[in-house]
C-alpha cells in the first residue's frame, strides 16, 4: 500500500528522481574505476572495465525506472503528452474537430440535463411509483361527494387524499399578496410520503369538518417573506381577512402539485363542510398510494366497479374514472417530444461524430509516412493503435470539456425558452449524473469517431507507404474512399431527417402563430386585483368599487379603454358550468349543456375588440335593475342553436330542480375567442355581465373576490403598470395585485411549448446542416488537394476546367444524394413520431420534404463548389511539378 | 559472454532482497557498489550480476521502508548514496531470514528424498 503510494506519487517527481538516479550512476561508476584503478589498470582501462562490470546503464536505469514507478501507466502517459503534442502541432484541425465535439457533446448533455430532471430523475415524494391520481378523464377534477366515496369504498389504497386549488390574499404585512396554494385533505402529505422541513403536517382529522385555521408554507414562501425565521410556527398570519396559524415549512425540494396549478407556496386543511354532500361543483384532485402488493390494474378494475355502482345510485356523476400513475400525469404531453427531441440530438453528435471520423481519416493518411517509419523502426500495430486511441480520447476529453461550458450555457438558454408547462423544470441543474452522461458519452463519442481511422492504421506494407512518398497505398486509398463515401452519406442522411423534421414543427408553428385568437391582444395590459378579506369585499361595496375603480383607470392618460372579467383568456382560470335553456326538455343529470363561464364588465368586448357578429355586447346599463343578459360566441350558437337565431332566448346557471332560476337573455353573439389551450378548437362560452352576478358582487370566497382588470393603451402596455397600481393602492392599500402581464405575453405563453420545440429542432438542424456541409466539403477538398497532380496530367491531356469540375462536383453530390434518399425512410418514420405534435401540417407534407432536400443538395452544392473550383483553375504545368 | 560463464548462477528470484537486506545488516551504511562488491566477495564470484540490476531492490527496498539512503561520502572523498537499514528493515531481515530457513530446509528435504 505504502509501495502503491510512494509510485504514484513518483509520477509527478520524475525529472529530480531521474537527476538522482543519474548521479547514483555516475558515483557508482566512479567507485568501480577506482578500484579497477587500484588493482593497477590505466585510468581509461579502469573506465571500461567499470563500464563492463556494471552492464549496461541504460538499461539500469530503466530497471530503476520501472521499479520507481508504474511502467504501464508512464506509457500512457507519454502517449498523453505525444498525443497533446501532435494535436498542438495542427491547431487548425484540432480547433475544428475539438469545437465539433463540443457542438455535439455540449447540446446532448444539455439536453440531457433537462430529460434527466424532468422525465428520468423519479418524483420527490416516498415511493413515487406508487402515487396514482384518479380523475375523470384522466384529467378533470372530481366532485367532493364522489371523492368521499371513493376512499370509503375502494380497497386498493393505503392512502386516498385530494386536494383543490386555494389562492388567499396575504394581508397584514405589506406589501399585500396574491398567493397560490392548495386547500388539502389531512392525509396528502402523508399520502406523498414528504414531512415538513420544521413543525407538523396537519392532524388527521375529519375532512368533512369545519375549516381550521392552520397553514404549511413552502420554503421559498417561508424565505421570502418570512426570512427563514424558525420562530414563525405558532404565528398568526392573515389570509384572506381571516388568522391562521403557521403550523410547518417544508423543505426546500417539496414542490406541489407536481402537473396542476404547480408552484403552490401556502397549503391549508381542505374543509369540505356542506360540499361533502355534492355531486356537483367538481373541484377536487384525488391522489393515492396503491397498497403495497396491490397493481395499478387490480385498483383499476376496483375502481370501475366502484365508479359503475355509483353510477348507478347518480347517474350522470361517475363516468370515465381514469386512474393514472402520477409520474405519468406529470410528464404527459412534455414526454413525447423531450424523447423525439433526445433523439433528434442525439443525430446531431453522430453527425459531428462521423465529420471528426473523416477529418481524423485524411489525418492519417496523411501520416503514413511518420506511421510507417515508426513502423519500420520497431513499433508495434498495437502501440500505434494505442496511441492513436489515446490521441483521439485526447480530443473527445477537450471536446467534452468545452462542451461542459457549451451545455452549462445551453441549460440556461433551454430554461429560459422552456414552457411554463415543463414540469419540474426548476430541478435541472448539471448534476452527478449529468455529468456521467457527460463522461459517458465523450468516452463513446471518441470510439465512434476514432474507429474507423484506427483501422486503418496498420499498413501492412511498410516499403511501400514509405515508397509512395506518404501518399498512401492506392488500393487502400479505395477502401479509404469507400468509408469516406459512407459517411458522407450517413451524415446526410441524417441530416435529412432532421431538417424535414424541423421543417415540420417550423409549418406547424407558423401556422399556429397565424391562429386568430379572436381579440387584438397589442397593447393590453392585464393585472388580477383581488378584494378577498379586504373591507371591498362587503357585499355591499364591491360593485361601487369596482365601477370606481374602472373609472379612475379610463381616466389614466394613454389608456384607450377599461374593462374587467372573471377569468382572463389564455392565461386565467376556466370553468366549465352547466346551463339549462328555457323551453328545451330538461336533461338527464350529468346530461346538461355546459360553456366557458365567464363574467365581464361593461366594455370588454370593445377593449379586447372581440367582434360582435350580432346583436350587443354588456353595456353600463345592465346592472341589478335590468334583467338578466348573456353574450354568447359563434361556437356556443352552432352547437345549442343550430340553424336558429339564439338572440332573445333564454338560459340559466341554476340547474337544481325546483329552484326559481334567474332567466339570462342572450343579447348578442361574438367571435370565437381562444380560450386556454390555444391550438383548440374553442368551447361553447357564454359572458355574463359581472355587475349583474350575485357570486361576483356578494360571496366572500376568494374564487369570487377578484376581477382581472384589461387596459388597451395608446403606447406601450407595461408603461403603464405602475399608473394603474397606483390607482388600484390610492383607493384601498390592502389590495393585492398580481399576474400583471400584457396580452401579448399570454399569448406567447400560449404558445411557449411549439416555440420550444421549434426552437430546438431548428438549431439541431441548423447545426446538422452546417456540420454535414463542412463534412463534404472537408473530404472533397482534401480529395482535390491529393489530386492535383492527377489533375494536372488530366488537363495536360486535354480535360477542360469544366470536366475537372464536374468530375470533383460529382464525387461530393452522389454520396450526399444517395444519403438524402437513404435518409428518405428515416424522415417518413419520424414524422409519424411528430404528428402528435404537429398542426394542420400533415406528417408526409410534400412541400416540407421537397424543400428540406433542396436545402440539403444546395448546401453540398455550394460546399463541393468552393473546392471544385479551386481544382478547376489547377495550372497543369505546376501541378505536375507538385510533389 | 554466457559462455564464458559457466559455473555463475543468476540471482534467483526474490532472493535479492534478503540479500540486500543481509548485506547491510552486516555492514552497516553501505552505497550500491560496496552491496555489489561484498556480494560478489561473498559469493566468490559464483553470482552473476550485473551492478546496475541492484537497483529495482534498492528502490523497492526503499519505497518499502526498509531502507533509507543519504548521500555521503566514501574514503575517497567521492559522493554516494549510502544505504542503511531501518527499525522496519531489520524487522523484514528476521522474518524474511527466517522464511527462507524454512524453505530451503523444505527443498533439501524433498530433494534428499526424506519426505
Amino acid at each position: 500500500m505504502r509501495r502503491f503510494a510512494v509510485r504514484l506519487l513518483n509520477l509527478f517527481r520524475r525529472r529530480p528522481a531521474e537527476r538522482e538516479l543519474a548521479r547514483e550512476v555516475d558515483s557508482h561508476l566512479g567507485l568501480l574505476e577506482e578500484e579497477f584503478g587500484r588493482r593497477g589498470l590505466t585510468p581509461e582501462e579502469a573506465r571500461f572495465a567499470a563500464l563492463r562490470e556494471y552492464g549496461s546503464v541504460e538499461y539500469a536505469k530503466d530497471l530503476h525506472r520501472d521499479a520507481r514507478g508504474f511502467p504501464w501507466l508512464e506509457q500512457s502517459l507519454k502517449d498523453v503528452r505525444f498525443g497533446a503534442r501532435s494535436l498542438l502541432r495542427t491547431p487548425g484541425f484540432t480547433a475544428i474537430a475539438v469545437l465539433t465535439l463540443a457542438l455535439g457533446i455540449g447540446a446532448n448533455t444539455a439536453l440531457f440535463s433537462v430529460v434527466n430532471a424532468v422525465l428520468l430523475r423519479p418524483l420527490a415524494y416516498r415511493d413515487p411509483d406508487r402515487l396514482v391520481t384518479i380523475l375523470h378523464g384522466g384529467s378533470d377534477p372530481v366532485a367532493p361527494a364522489n371523492f368521499l366515496d371513493w376512499r370509503g369504498q375502494s380497497r386498493s389504497f393505503e392512502l386516498m387524499a385530494a386536494a383543490e386549488f386555494w389562492s388567499p390574499n396575504l394581508t397584514g404585512s405589506y406589501p399585500p399578496e396574491h398567493i397560490r396554494g392548495h386547500r388539502m385533505t389531512r392525509n396528502l402529505l402523508s399520502a406523498l410520503g414528504v414531512q415538513p422541513l420544521i413543525g407538523r403536517a396537519f392532524l388527521p382529522g375529519d375532512d368533512r369538518g369545519v375549516v381550521s385555521n392552520e397553514v404549511i408554507l413552502s420554503h421559498g414562501l417561508w424565505l421570502r417573506r418570512f426570512g427563514a425565521d424558525p420562530g414563525v410556527l405558532g404565528r398568526k398570519i392573515v389570509l384572506d381577512g381571516d388568522p391562521y396559524t403557521i403550523v410547518g415549512v417544508m423543505p426546500r425540494d417539496f414542490a406541489f402539485s407536481p402537473f396542476w396549478a404547480p408552484r403552490g407556496e401556502l397549503w391549508a386543511p381542505l374543509a369540505l363542510g356542506e360540499r361533502a354532500l355534492s355531486r356537483g361543483g367538481n373541484s377536487l384532485r384525488v391522489f393515492a398510494r396503491l397498497r403495497r402488493g396491490v397493481t395499478i390494474d387490480e385498483a383499476r378494475s376496483e375502481m370501475t366497479a366502484v365508479t359503475a355502482r355509483l353510477e348507478r345510485q347518480f347517474p350522470g356523476s361517475n363516468r370515465d374514472v381514469q386512474i393514472t400513475p402520477l409520474a405519468k400525469q406529470v410528464v404527459g404531453n412534455v414526454e413525447a417530444p423531450l424523447r423525439i427531441l433526445s433523439g433528434a440530438v442525439g443525430f446531431v453528435l453522430l453527425i459531428a461524430c462521423a465529420n471528426v471520423s473523416h477529418m481524423l481519416l485524411a489525418r492519417t493518411s496523411s501520416r503514413q509516412k511518420e506511421i510507417a517509419v515508426r513502423m519500420a523502426l520497431g513499433a508495434g500495430r498495437t502501440r500505434l493503435v494505442g496511441q492513436f486511441l489515446t490521441e483521439n480520447l485526447l480530443l473527445a476529453t477537450l471536446g467534452g470539456t468545452v462542451g461542459l461550458l457549451a451545455a452549462w450555457w445551453g441549460v440556461r438558454a433551454l430554461i429560459a425558452l422552456s414552457p411554463a408547462n415543463l414540469p419540474r423544470v426548476e430541478t435541472v441543474r448539471i448534476d452527478a449524473s449529468v455529468a456521467l452522461f457527460l463522461a459517458g458519452i465523450t468516452v463513446i463519442t471518441a470510439m465512434l469517431f476514432g474507429l474507423a481511422p484506427a483501422m486503418h492504421v496498420g499498413v501492412d506494407r511498410v516499403a511501400e507507404a514509405l515508397k509512395e512518398g506518404g501518399r498512401g497505398a492506392s488500393d487502400d486509398g479505395v477502401r479509404r474512399g469507400r468509408l469516406r463515401a459512407f459517411l458522407i452519406a450517413s451524415e446526410f442522411a441524417m441530416a435529412f431527417v432532421l431538417l424535414t423534421g424541423a421543417g415540420l414543427v417550423l409549418r406547424s408553428f407558423i401556422a399556429i402563430e397565424r391562429i386568430d385568437p379572436g381579440f387584438d391582444p397589442r397593447s393590453v395590459l392585464s393585472m388580477v386585483v383581488s378584494v378577498a378579506g379586504t373591507s371591498e369585499a362587503e357585499p355591499g361595496r364591491r360593485e361601487g368599487f369596482y365601477r370606481e375603480l374602472l373609472a379612475k383607470a379610463q381616466a389614466l392618460p394613454g389608456v384607450r379603454s377599461v374593462s374587467a372579467i372573471n377569468h382572463l383568456p389564455l392565461a386565467g382560470d376556466m370553468w366549465g358550468l352547466p346551463f339549462l335553456i328555457e323551453g328545451g326538455p330538461r336533461p338527464r343529470p350529468g346530461e346538461l349543456p355546459s360553456a366557458v363561464y365567464r363574467a365581464v364588465m361593461p366594455g370588454y368586448f370593445e377593449t379586447m375588440r372581440i367582434p360582435l357578429v350580432r346583436g350587443r355586447g354588456v353595456g353600463i346599463s345592465d346592472d341589478k335593475r335590468s334583467p338578466g343578459v348573456v353574450v354568447i360566441n359563434e361556437r356556443a350558437a352552432d352547437l345549442f342553436w343550430p340553424g336558429q337565431d339564439p338572440i332573445g332566448r333564454r338560459v340559466t346557471f341554476e340547474t337544481a330542480a325546483g329552484a326559481a332560476p334567474t332567466w339570462l337573455t342572450i343579447v348578442g353573439i361574438c367571435r370565437n375567442a381562444r380560450q386556454l389551450d390555444w391550438a383548440a378548437t374553442p368551447y361553447p362560452e357564454v359572458y355574463l355581465a359581472l355587475l349583474q352576478n350575485h357570486d361576483y358582487l356578494e360571496r366572500p370566497q376568494p374564487h369570487y373576490a377578484y376581477i382581472t382588470l384589461v387596459a388597451r393603451t395608446d403606447g406601450k402596455p407595461t408603461a403603464l403598470a405602475e399608473a394603474l397600481k397606483q390607482t388600484v393602492w390610492s383607493m384601498d392599500r390592502n389590495l393585492p395585485i398580481s399576474q400583471i402581464l400584457t396580452l401579448e405575453e399570454a399569448v406567447s405563453r400560449a404558445t411557449a411549448q411549439p416555440r420550444f420545440e421549434m426552437a430546438l429542432f431548428g438549431a439541431f438542424a441548423a447545426v446538422a446542416l452546417v456540420l454535414a456541409a463542412a463534412g463534404v466539403y472537408g473530404v472533397v477538398s482534401y480529395s482535390v488537394s491529393r489530386r492535383t497532380h492527377e489533375i494536372g496530367i488530366r488537363m495536360s491531356l486535354g480535360a477542360s476546367a469544366r470536366d475537372v469540375l464536374w468530375m470533383v462536383t460529382r464525387q461530393g453530390i452522389a454520396e450526399a444524394a444517395f444519403g438524402i434518399t437513404v435518409g428518405l425512410a428515416g424522415a417518413l418514420l419520424l414524422a409519424r413520431l411528430l404528428s402528435g405534435m404537429l398542426y394542420e401540417v400533415g406528417p408526409a407534407d410534400p412541400l416540407t420534404f421537397a424543400l428540406a432536400s433542396l436545402t440539403l443538395i444546395g448546401a453540398a452544392l455550394l460546399a463541393v463548389w468552393i473546392p471544385a473550383r479551386r481544382a478547376s483553375a489547377i495550372e497543369p504545368v505546376i501541378a505536375l511539378r507538385s510533389e | 559472454m554466457p559462455s564464458e560463464d559457466v559455473g555463475r548462477m543468476p540471482v534467483l528470484q526474490g532472493t535479492l532482497d534478503l540479500i540486500v537486506l543481509r548485506t547491510l545488516s552486516a555492514m552497516g551504511p553501505q552505497h550500491a557498489y560496496g552491496i555489489a562488491a561484498r556480494l560478489q566477495q561473498i559469493s566468490g564470484d559464483l553470482l552473476q550480476l550485473n551492478q546496475g540490476t541492484l537497483y529495482p531492490a534498492l528502490v523497492r527496498l526503499e519505497q518499502q521502508g526498509r531502507i533509507k539512503a543519504v548521500w555521503g561520502k566514501t574514503e575517497s572523498n567521492r559522493e554516494a548514496k549510502f544505504y542503511s537499514l531501518t527499525k522496519l528493515g531489520e524487522k523484514a531481515l528476521a522474518a524474511e531470514t527466517e522464511r527462507w530457513r524454512r524453505m530451503s530446509g523444505l527443498v533439501e528435504k524433498l530433494l534428499s528424498g526424506e519426505a
